[in-house]
């Protein structure tokens, strides 16, 4: 009886102890942040912007700044730089804002921003194909980048998260660098970042939070209950049929369109996807308003083109065919597509109509718009069978495909080339429907020659409306991103280029 | 016992006719009907795209409950069949064939089914030989050590004297009297490739849109547990209630051979 009296007494005492260590580390104001967006699967792990995509987590967790900066319309806005002067088409001169410090205290110079974007194009995969630095040349606050060919959006790219200016001399330790940011990495490691606030931030407003903690939660369900019981402040990537059960007064919830989008693209190495008329008549049976009001639980927005609404060339200013079930079944019949046996299914020369829709799973929406496809299709006799895998690389690499569906942000950088660049020109690594168009090839001619956002955004318009016509890709919803958040959180708000995060504003009250 | 196999029987007659027992058609979507909850016009409610639950589960039971006692039938009878050549046989084939059933067995064989799911793509029918591939080695294992204990039965020797071939004294002597014991052990395993089918469903790497396989509907349904439980429970109890009563099933028929063959 003694010893067990004994043991109660002791695991008493131990559970005392731990709950007064637990409340001497809550004096500190604790901002807790669960996100699906941080991880080893999105290449975005440590915070060192010269590594793969590492500097979308430096950006979004406030670690580190950019030259420039987005607007909530993706305009740019100057940040580190004060302001640019482009000299000629190959030459842009910008002044570093005099007041900007790293976290170790060290001044921003021209001298170390040359540095950091040296060692960018050095270490980086993507930047020197974007950037094209011939040389740079640094001059008290001042540097000068020259470019061994026009690049219209060099100013854009150096905005992207690759481009958050780091103190290169300080190194990476640990996976931590020294950056602007208003917070600065303590501990960074696969699944969790842990961030303290920048007591030598050169912003006017100043960091409101002492600690930050970054948590990667990769599973919703996981990610719903740790917010559900308190554990977390704020999340990111909640599952779309769990976001009601945080509509009372106990959240708030930051909702913004991105410029994310659920692409179909059609593989034209297809024999019946060559002809026009089956291809529109596809585009056509998508019902893409139910699929982002029922589906999506309405976090997304029926897409037209390949941008949002919210960028100049986005939204409206193209236009895509309607959906329209009788008018894709003429299509089809216009074309010798009928139902001769009477199975449901059209055919032709004794074959049906059946086609393979290539999706992966990692993004939720996507399995989701594959069955939605499948069900819109059969309405118009079109058999789709889905292969919904995350190892369709594989499935890419041997061609085994018809109909390729992923998601995309299609304007990064505010700028409308790199989506061209990337997944429509003849050639393009992403081009995954090997689609092949001269009008295009020859207006992305111009589009790389061309300076100024009005007449880019004017080329941009005339191509997103080309890849219309001749109905290359299928582009379903453009997806508006959440943050769920306790009700004493402010200064959290989603941004529509998917970067900024933790920003000084943040505050707990 | 009896009861089991009543309780068996009928699970098998509702997959056998299962398209003639749906109320809805389980296929077509209806997003405007989509996830009501469980009312007196769709019993089991409707998910996310709308389709009637029950249909699917009913749908389901043939996918599920085919694929699992086909898949039974090949593993058991090939992996017997290896087994039996292997005791009766000997020699460099029964090393050879057993070496390869314990590299089999050294892997734990749902993580062995995961990978070469994985590898193979998405699909019932490549979840299905994925867990062939490793599944044989049981039934491999079990028939070769009953085979060598026959092998010194009188009538063994008997059969050989009497001149039988090989293949005779195989199929006539040997595989009857180790069916019993293969039989129990199919009986026990249908419960388990059940739950692992279901399992690499879940996972994603078994059955594809818009085949209505329940562990499949269940990973479909896993984000909407705490807003529209009934589509994962309705899956779920339907493993449930099918796992149970094959287990149950196969400890009685255990049970009832096993004092036979004392």
């Amino acid at each position: 009886m003694k010893k067990f009296l004994a043991t109660i007494c002791a695991a008493g005492l131990l559970f005392t102890g731990c709950g007064g260590e637990k409340t001497s580390s809550t004096n500190d104001k604790t901002f807790t942040y669960g996100t699906v967006a941080y991880g080893v699967a999105m290449e975005n792990v440590g915070t060192n912007p010269h590594e793969s995509y590492s500097g979308w987590s430096t950006l979004r967790y406030g670690i580190g700044e950019t030259l420039f900066k987005f607007n909530e319309h993706m305009e740019l806005e100057a940040w580190l730089a004060e302001s640019f002067e482009q000299v000629d088409d190959f030459t842009v001169k910008i002044k570093i804002n005099d007041a900007a410090k790293f976290s170790n205290g060290k001044k921003v110079d021209g001298a170390a921003v040359k540095k950091c974007l040296e060692a960018l194009i050095a270490n980086h995969d993507r930047a020197p194909r974007d950037l094209k630095i011939s040389s740079i040349e640094a001059d008290g606050q001042f540097v000068t980048i020259k470019s061994a060919e026009k690049v219209p959006a060099l100013l854009n790219y150096l905005s992207d998260p690759y481009g958050c200016i780091i103190d290169v001399e300080a190194g990476v330790n640990d996976n931590i660098v020294v950056g602007t940011g208003a917070y600065k990495a303590v501990k960074v490691t696969d699944t969790q970042i842990d961030l303290v606030a920048n007591e030598n931030y050169w912003g006017a407003v100043k960091p409101k939070m002492d600690k930050v903690i970054v948590k990667s939660i990769t599973d919703g369900d996981t990610l719903t209950m740790a917010m559900q019981n308190g554990e977390l402040d704020a999340v990111q990537g909640l599952p779309y049929s769990s976001l009601q059960l945080f509509s009372g007064d106990n959240y708030k919830i930051s909702q913004v369109e991105t410029s994310r989008v659920y692409q179909a693209a059609f593989n034209f190495k297809t024999p019946a996807l060559q002809d026009l008329n089956v291809r529109r008549a596809i585009s056509m049976a998508i019902d893409k308003e139910n699929f982002c009001k029922v589906l999506l639980n309405g976090n997304g927005t029926p897409a037209i083109g390949a941008f949002p609404a919210n960028l100049t060339f986005g939204g409206d200013k193209v236009h895509a065919l309607p959906y329209d079930l009788d008018g894709a079944k003429k299509l089809l019949s216009d074309s010798g597509w009928n139902d001769s046996d009477g199975d449901g299914y059209v055919d032709k020369d004794g074959k049906n109509l059946e086609l393979r829709w290539l999706t992966y799973t990692s993004r939720q929406e996507l399995p989701l718009l594959a069955e939605a496809a499948q069900a819109n299709l059969k309405k118009i006799g079109v058999k789709l069978n889905v292969n919904a895998t995350d190892n369709y690389k594989t499935f890419l690499k041997s061609g085994d495909y018809d109909i390729f569906s992923k998601a995309i942000v299609t304007a990064p950088t505010g700028d409308p080339e790199y989506y061209f660049t990337s997944h429509i020109v003849p050639g393009a690594v992403d081009n995954a429907g090997f689609y092949d168009s001269e009008q295009i090839a020859t207006l992305e001619d111009e589009l790389h020659n061309t300076f100024g956002a009005a007449n880019r955004s004017e080329l941009a318009i005339k191509m997103s409306q080309q890849v219309l016509d001749d109905c290359a890709l299928i582009y379903a919803s453009h997806l508006r991103m959440s943050f769920v958040m306790k009700p004493n959180v402010e200064g959290f708000t989603a941004h529509p280029s998917d970067y900024y995060e933790i920003r000084p504003e943040l505050d707990k009250k | 016992m009896k009861k089991y196999f009543a309780a068996a029987g009928l699970l098998i007659f509702i997959a056998v006719f299962a398209d003639f027992l749906t109320p809805f058609d389980p296929y077509v979507q209806d997003l405007e009907g989509a996830l009501t909850p469980p009312n007196s016009i769709n019993l089991l409610g409707t998910d996310r795209y709308g389709r009637d639950v029950l249909s699917r589960v009913i749908i389901g039971s043939q996918t599920t409950l085919c694929a699992a006692l086909a898949l039974l039938a090949v593993i058991a009878s090939v992996g017997s069949l290896i087994g039996a050549i292997c005791g009766y046989k000997g020699g460099r084939l029964d090393t050879f064939l057993m070496r390869m059933s314990d590299i089999f067995l050294a892997f734990p064989q749902m993580v062995f089914a995961i990978a070469a799911a994985g590898a193979l793509g998405g699909g019932l029918l490549n979840a299905a030989a994925a867990l062939a591939i490793i599944g044989w080695t049981k039934y491999a294992r079990i028939s070769r050590g009953l085979v060598l204990s026959i092998r010194s039965m009188p009538y063994f020797d008997a059969a050989r004297m009497a001149g039988s071939s090989s293949i005779e004294i195989l199929f006539a002597h040997v595989l009857p009297n180790i069916a019993g014991t293969i039989l129990v052990t199919a009986a026990l395993d249908i419960g388990t490739i059940i739950m692992e089918l279901a399992g690499l469903s879940f996972l994603g790497l078994g059955a594809m849109p818009p085949t209505a396989e329940w562990g499949a509907m269940m990973n479909n349904g896993r984000s909407m547990l705490q807003t529209a439980p009934w589509v994962i429970l309705a899956p779920g109890t339907a493993i449930f209630i099918t796992v149970a009563t094959f287990n149950l099933l196969g400890d009685k028929l255990r049970d009832f051979l096993g004092g036979d063959r004392q």
